[in-house]
């Protein structure tokens, strides 16, 4: 979809479009009645005094579609706002760090293929790296450390003082550790050992830090 | 009164135990935590942190919720004045001036100033929440299904004339928010509607995924579009405690500010909205010297904050007396409500007294925590402000992710915040305001419910909206505020309001 619309207009306004952004409004408003007139093609509407299940859809299908259409005519009619421009970095690497948290923390099967469930020690670091990218001004060694220190604070925040049903690791996890240990040990090792790591890269990488590059970066741009 | 009296120590009872303290001082404490960071306003917040609350008793779990509310709500005003980067829609008026007083070094003054403003509507509105708790309760019982549906379409319309931007537009949404309530299964025939066959949205779409994705991740997207600085302040924070004048210039506006705030919270459809705007509109109308705002006027901070502050608390009270909740936020705590067992309604105050005055009382105590916490903090927040966004928003991500996967424990609901944030990413670079399709969406199955339920009553005549006086009085207000939001002068008023 973002594609369709990709690239502002052009400041002088060509051809009898005199509003951008309310003729791709409507377009979408009519498309999204459409599908809902479509969806609800086999539902019984009923009576008034006993609507049935596609009654009250149908309709707002059908007024959602008129606001597309009001919109579609004011696009030729007034002048209005030009279509700004997208930037498909950000939503690309936000919705991949999402969906690579969504399918490592349990075991999700799409049709034949499954993923392992590989818990919050794995998911909550590549939501982080992945999403990370969104940004340009993305700097690797700051992520890194980031999910190393974030994570283990999550782990035993959600999964051992407030008990939450996530899951935190994979079970293989525990064969590394000794057989007597309780679930609760495990985590709390691992959370240990992650934020040894964190701050063990935070120190090894440190003389990098006073590089000139960085001393510009604190002007906190967003 | 004396009723009164004895309910409020009811409440107190129950709100001052060290446990509930506790919770609403940890509330407190995380929400303007959460809320203080830059573009994560309330919605997103409370939908974060919805399951932290998931192991305590209800009473305990409200408790702290509220807390997460006003401390979010106080985070934004701090962001406001501190980044100029207004949380959410009602900071927005603090922003104006809050800021300025910021770069004049007198950040400090307008913290306090906000937070007293803020402390001084809370205790107000707490007392009109309990007064005004049990007559509404009983008028609540009154209603049938005529009247609620009525008193909805009343609440969107609202909802239409007090979003900014187009009429059209804001219309648009509603009726897209009200259709996607319809998808899942129907209640009256269980027959599944628009589910694509999918298994996971027979239940409906849930509105916790829908807000975080829309508020949360629809706004770090959008964040990122934007390459501007960050105005993090670089004078002092000064001194907290505003001196003699300060008070004597604000403690008026803070008056007004918190009965306009009270009496507009009350509005079904989110009238907690218009009370800032309206508070800062009087007060430059009020002024001798109008010139000073916009440039560090300290009523310009101190009568909206106690509005926002007053409204956001009386917006409790539709939820609270009619079980419909005003605002995406209200929506939420049902949310929070109904995985407690609670159903909210007029029956809440009747069954569960302990639970509802608890809940008032705290609001109070949830206040005066703020106060507390946040003064002494100050230098935390700014601290935490400065961290770079693209560190900022990571984090924010897996937050996001965590907390959303932890209330159903779904992966698919992860994953359908990424599609509601591309979603929300599209509908505002198309220049649709999202908060009224949330509206919609959280009337929606309360609305359809009611419909079917007057029109079973009515024999199918739609003349009983009409016949039945309180229903046809809301349904005339909506058309009046309707025709009135589209008379050529006023349009002009109300985006003069909005562009301030």
């Amino acid at each position: 979809m973002s594609s369709l619309h990709e690239g502002s207009g052009p400041p002088q306004r060509s051809g009898p479009v005199r509003a951008p952004q309310s003729l791709a409004g409507g377009v979408v408003l009519l498309a999204l009645g459409a599908l809902a007139l479509w969806l609800t093609r086999d539902l019984d509407q009923g009576s008034l005094s006993s609507m049935g299940p596609a009654m009250l859809p149908r309709w707002l299908a059908v007024a959602v579609g008129l606001t597309g259409l009001a919109l579609l005519v004011f696009a030729f009619t007034k002048d209005g706002e030009t279509l700004e421009r997208w930037n498909l970095r950000g939503p690309v690497f936000v919705i991949a760090g999402i969906l690579a948290f969504a399918v490592t923390i349990r075991p999700f099967s799409f049709g034949t293929l499954s993923t392992p469930g590989l818990g919050l020690l794995f998911a909550g670091p590549l939501a982080i790296l992945i999403g990370g990218y969104a940004t340009p001004e993305v700097r690797l060694r700051d992520l890194v450390i980031l999910a190393l220190s974030l994570t283990p604070f999550c782990m035993i925040l959600f999964g051992d003082l407030l008990n939450l049903p996530i899951p935190v690791f994979p079970q293989a996890l525990t064969g590394l550790f000794p057989a007597d240990w309780s679930q609760k040990a495990v985590l709390r090792a691992t959370a240990a050992i992650m934020t040894a790591a964190a701050v063990l890269v935070f120190l090894a990488t440190r003389g990098r830090r006073r590089g000139p590059i960085d001393v510009a970066d604190h002007s906190g741009r967003i | 009164m004396g009723d009164l009296v004895s309910n409020l120590s009811l409440g107190f009872g129950v709100a001052l135990t060290l446990q509930n303290l506790g919770l609403a001082f940890l509330g407190c404490l995380v929400g303007t935590l959460i809320g203080v960071l830059p573009g994560v306003g309330p919605i997103a917040t409370i939908a974060m942190l919805l399951p932290i609350t998931f192991g305590l008793d209800p009473t305990g779990a409200l408790i702290m919720l509220a807390g997460i509310y006003y401390g979010a709500q106080y985070g934004g005003s701090t962001t406001a004045i501190l980044v100029n980067i207004p949380g959410e829609a009602t900071s927005v008026v603090t922003a104006l001036d809050g800021h300025e007083m910021a770069k004049q070094g007198r950040a400090g003054v307008a913290l306090g100033i906000a937070a007293i403003g803020s402390f001084f509507a809370g205790t107000v509105a707490t007392l009109v929440i309990a007064a005004l708790g049990a007559p509404l309760t009983s008028l609540a019982l009154i209603f049938g299904p005529t009247e609620y549906f009525s008193l909805m379409v009343m609440g969107l319309v609202f909802a239409v004339v007090l979003a900014r931007g187009s009429i059209l537009k804001a219309v648009a949404m509603i009726l897209v928010g009200v259709l996607l309530s319809t998808v899942g299964t129907d209640l009256e025939t269980g027959e599944e509607r628009m589910t694509f066959g999918l298994p996971f949205l027979s239940d409906g779409i849930d509105f916790a995924v829908l807000a975080m994705g829309i508020f949360g991740i629809a706004e770090i997207m959008r964040n990122l579009d934007h390459t501007e600085t960050r105005d993090v302040v670089r004078q002092a924070i000064g001194r907290l405690l505003p001196n003699r004048d300060d008070f004597r210039q604000s403690y008026k506006p803070v008056l007004r500010g918190t009965f306009i705030g009270a009496a507009l919270g009350i509005l079904p459809g989110n009238g907690a909205v218009l009370g800032p705007f309206a508070s800062y509109t009087l007060e430059k109308k009020l002024a001798k010297d109008s010139r000073r705002f916009g440039r560090g006027a300290i009523e310009g901070v101190a009568g909206p904050e106690s509005a926002n502050n007053a409204g956001a608390q009386t917006s409790f009270i539709p939820l609270l007396t009619l079980g419909i909740p005003p605002n995406a936020v209200m929506a939420l705590m049902v949310g929070a409500m109904t995985i407690h067992g609670i159903i909210p309604g007029p029956q809440v105050m009747t069954k569960n007294p302990t639970l509802f005055w608890g809940m008032i009382a705290s609001m109070w105590v949830g206040n005066l925590m703020l106060l507390v916490i946040n003064l002494p903090m100050i230098g935390m927040w700014v601290r935490l402000l400065k961290v770079p966004y693209r560190l900022l928003f990571p984090a924010i991500l897996m937050f996001c992710c965590i907390g959303i996967y932890s209330i159903n424990s779904l992966p698919t609901d992860v994953m359908f915040i990424a599609f509601f944030g591309l979603v929300g990413y599209m509908l505002i670079k198309l220049g649709f305001e999202p908060a009224p399709m949330l509206l919609g969406f959280v009337l929606g199955r309360l609305m359809e419910e009611n419909l079917r339920r007057a029109l079973i009553i009515s024999r199918g005549s739609l003349e009983t909206f009409i016949e039945r006086p309180v229903s046809a009085g809301l349904l005339a207000v909506a058309a009046i505020l309707l025709v009135i939001a589209l008379l050529p002068s006023i349009r002009k008023g109300r985006d003069e309001v909005f562009t301030e």
